[in-house]
């Protein structure tokens, strides 16, 4: 069909982007580690993080199975800084009437739980009411600030 | 757990069915199954009496069955059926065997349209082949003699019935003969060893 | 002497080899008998039209199709369970590509009810299990919500827009431009005239370049662009080489995907006169409603 040297030389090109371009599994939406999250609080590290786009790495899950679930903490690499966050939406699959995002949702927080923003630019679930409670304890991190700073809840 | 696909709506087989395919050997995938499948499936409208191994027969029955089922519900003026039809049948005299000899035969039929009995295996056999089971696939109502004996109706009178009782009084005749030669024989040896 | 008795030693072997030939009658029977029987043959019904039609309506009373996992008792516990149900609440009639708002009551929200207006991309699983998806575009973040159709926490189904699209799944629309499945929270439900067909959206998406969440190129998607532009050499090869064309003629692979027509006409014989007489009572009900909505209030 093609004569040899087209032949070795699209294999050529083929093989030199694949490490790259192409996966060889299914797409996994998991936050694990090194998955890049979305920050969709308006932080000014966040922000400028996003539009720079070099979105936030994570670099740790603060659970025991080390895979990210919604209202989980996280800690991030954002503009060489380690900074923590919650997870406010997944893009995995959810139990029903939970909601599925089309990307991994991050708010930046310090460490007393406070968000590092003022606003959330996107909705974010109603489940994050109980489970940020939840994980709140006395005298720890006060998680439920976050919902203040919500615009919408679906 | 998915839903049923019920787009095209389907007769109910009378065949006991299989839950899943079967893959049938072949180098070319489920491309080659299906081509496989079409030669049989073309034999059985072809000769409407085959015999071959039981687990090509059984999955070509099903197919058999369907595309005569489908042809039924359709008729002959349905395009996707003339599609169908054209890919099962690899000559094309046996579409208008489906359509104008097999469609009316089954019009009424409320089982199944073909039949399987098992049939002996070849002696001597290969040894590759030996272990697979070998049976008989028909279409009903073929020109042939039946494989069970049908009891619900005999006929005596008939040509071949005569011709065939005739054949069995001369092969009882015959073995009876034989028979009385041998004794006549046996005697004689007798009588002669007690001469010596 | 030796010689005649080998001769007869011969013939009786013969005659032992060739003992088991079967003499049988062939038979032949009367036509007077064959066209009797015909005429019995016919009486037997056929499934009527009313009842297979149902089939695109109510799709989740139908059971799975897989004979290993069927289970005729659950399956008509079921349908008793799944009619109880709908005595509580009015499901709809809906199809994928109909726009639906949904009420559940929420443990989690502040006002203890929350609403979801969303584009139907799927339905999925039957009885009980029977689940379906809406998607939609909030503050330009695509969110999707998977809920059971049988859940007791769903306090009210209605359809705002009640089409059909060219898929059975819209999975897609999450590669798909933004602007398709971005659908107004706020918007008033479209009244279709009744009795008439089902409308059919013929819109063609067009979608977001790589990556995407699956091979949409080897799906045969009727409502999305030709996706070859989107497509480098590899993965057009790739399509190539995963096509099979001769799926469309597998009889049997279509037929273990189905449920029959027979079986169908019994299930829905089985629950067309109680799913009849419950749809008419909720009619009945929102009529009287909208009756004490009209009536003038007297203020002071």
């Amino acid at each position: 069909m093609f004569p040899s040297s087209s032949i070795m030389s699209s294999l050529k090109a083929v093989t030199r982007v694949s490490a790259n371009l192409f996966h060889t599994t299914a797409i996994n939406n998991e936050v694990r580690l090194l998955t890049r999250l979305r920050v969709v609080d308006n932080s000014e590290i966040g922000k400028r993080a996003m539009m720079e786009g070099k979105p936030p790495k994570t670099i740790h899950v603060y659970n025991q199975k080390k895979v990210g679930f919604i209202g989980d903490k996280v800690m991030v690499a954002i503009k060489g800084q380690k900074k923590k966050g919650i997870l406010v939406g997944m893009k995995q699959m959810q139990k029903p009437k939970t909601p599925r995002f089309d990307t991994n949702n991050v708010v930046l927080i310090d460490d007393n739980g406070t968000p590092l923003g003022t606003r959330i630019f996107v909705p974010i679930p109603t489940i994050l009411r109980t489970i940020l409670k939840e994980k709140t304890r006395s005298k720890g991190a006060d998680y439920t600030k976050l919902l203040a700073i919500a615009s919408r809840f679906v | 757990m998915n839903q049923a696909e019920v787009t095209k709506l389907m007769s109910q087989l009378k065949i006991a069915l299989k839950p899943r395919h079967r893959n049938l050997k072949t180098p070319l995938g489920p491309e080659g199954r299906l081509d496989k499948l079409r030669q049989t499936v073309t034999a059985l409208i072809k000769y409407e009496r085959i015999e071959l191994f039981y687990n090509r027969a059984d999955e070509a029955r099903g197919y058999t069955e369907r595309l005569v089922s489908d042809a039924l519900r359709y008729g002959d003026t349905h395009k996707p059926m003339m599609e169908m039809a054209d890919y099962w049948l690899l000559e094309k005299q046996l579409v208008h065997k489906l359509f104008k000899v097999l469609c009316p035969r089954f019009e009424n039929e409320n089982g199944s349209v073909t039949k399987m009995f098992n049939a002996p295996r070849v002696y001597p056999a290969d040894p590759k082949r030996a272990y697979f089971k070998r049976v008989v696939l028909e279409l009903k109502g073929n020109p042939y003699p039946t494989i069970t004996p049908d009891s619900s109706y005999r006929n005596k009178n008939l040509i071949h019935n005569v011709l065939l009782d005739a054949a069995m009084k001369d092969f009882y005749a015959e073995k009876e003969r034989q028979q009385q030669l041998l004794e006549q024989e046996q005697t004689l040896n007798s009588v002669e060893e007690s001469k010596k | 002497m030796l010689r005649k008795i080998c001769k007869v030693n011969l013939i009786q072997n013969n005659l032992i080899n060739s003992q088991y030939v079967i003499f049988r009658h062939l038979s032949a029977k009367a036509e007077l008998n064959e066209a009797a029987e015909s005429q019995e043959k016919k009486k037997t019904k056929k499934p009527k039209k009313a009842l297979t039609d149902m089939r695109f309506k109510y799709p989740e009373f139908l059971p799975q199709p897989d004979n290993r996992l069927r289970n005729p008792v659950l399956e008509r516990i079921m349908r008793k369970d799944m009619l109880d149900r709908r005595t509580q609440i009015n499901i709809p009639e809906f199809y994928v590509g109909s726009i639906l708002k949904l009420t559940i009551s929420d443990p989690h929200s502040q006002g203890k009810t929350n609403s979801f207006v969303g584009i139907c991309i799927q339905r999925d699983r039957t009885g009980l299990y029977s689940k379906f998806a809406l998607r939609n575009v909030i503050d330009h973040q695509g969110i999707e919500v998977m809920y059971d159709l049988y859940d007791p926490a769903i306090l009210k189904i209605e359809v705002l827009k009640l089409e059909k699209r060219l898929d059975d799944k819209l999975i897609y629309l999450k590669d798909a431009l933004p602007e398709y499945s971005t659908i107004d929270v706020n918007m008033e439900p479209e009244i279709l005239a009744e009795g008439g067909n089902i409308p059919v959206n013929d819109t063609v998406v067009k979608m977001k370049p790589f990556p995407w969440m699956q091979k949409w190129e080897r799906q045969g998607l009727k409502g999305v662009e030709d996706l070859d532009k989107h497509l480098n050499l590899w993965r057009k090869q790739q399509k190539v080489k995963h096509d099979s064309p001769w799926d469309k003629y597998d009889l049997m692979k279509e037929y273990r995907k189905t449920i029959t027509e027979e079986e169908q006409s019994e299930i829905f014989s089985e629950i067309f006169n109680r799913i009849n007489k419950i749809n008419e009572q909720h009619k009945q009900k929102a009529k009287a409603a909208r009756r004490t909505i009209s009536k003038p209030q007297n203020i002071g």
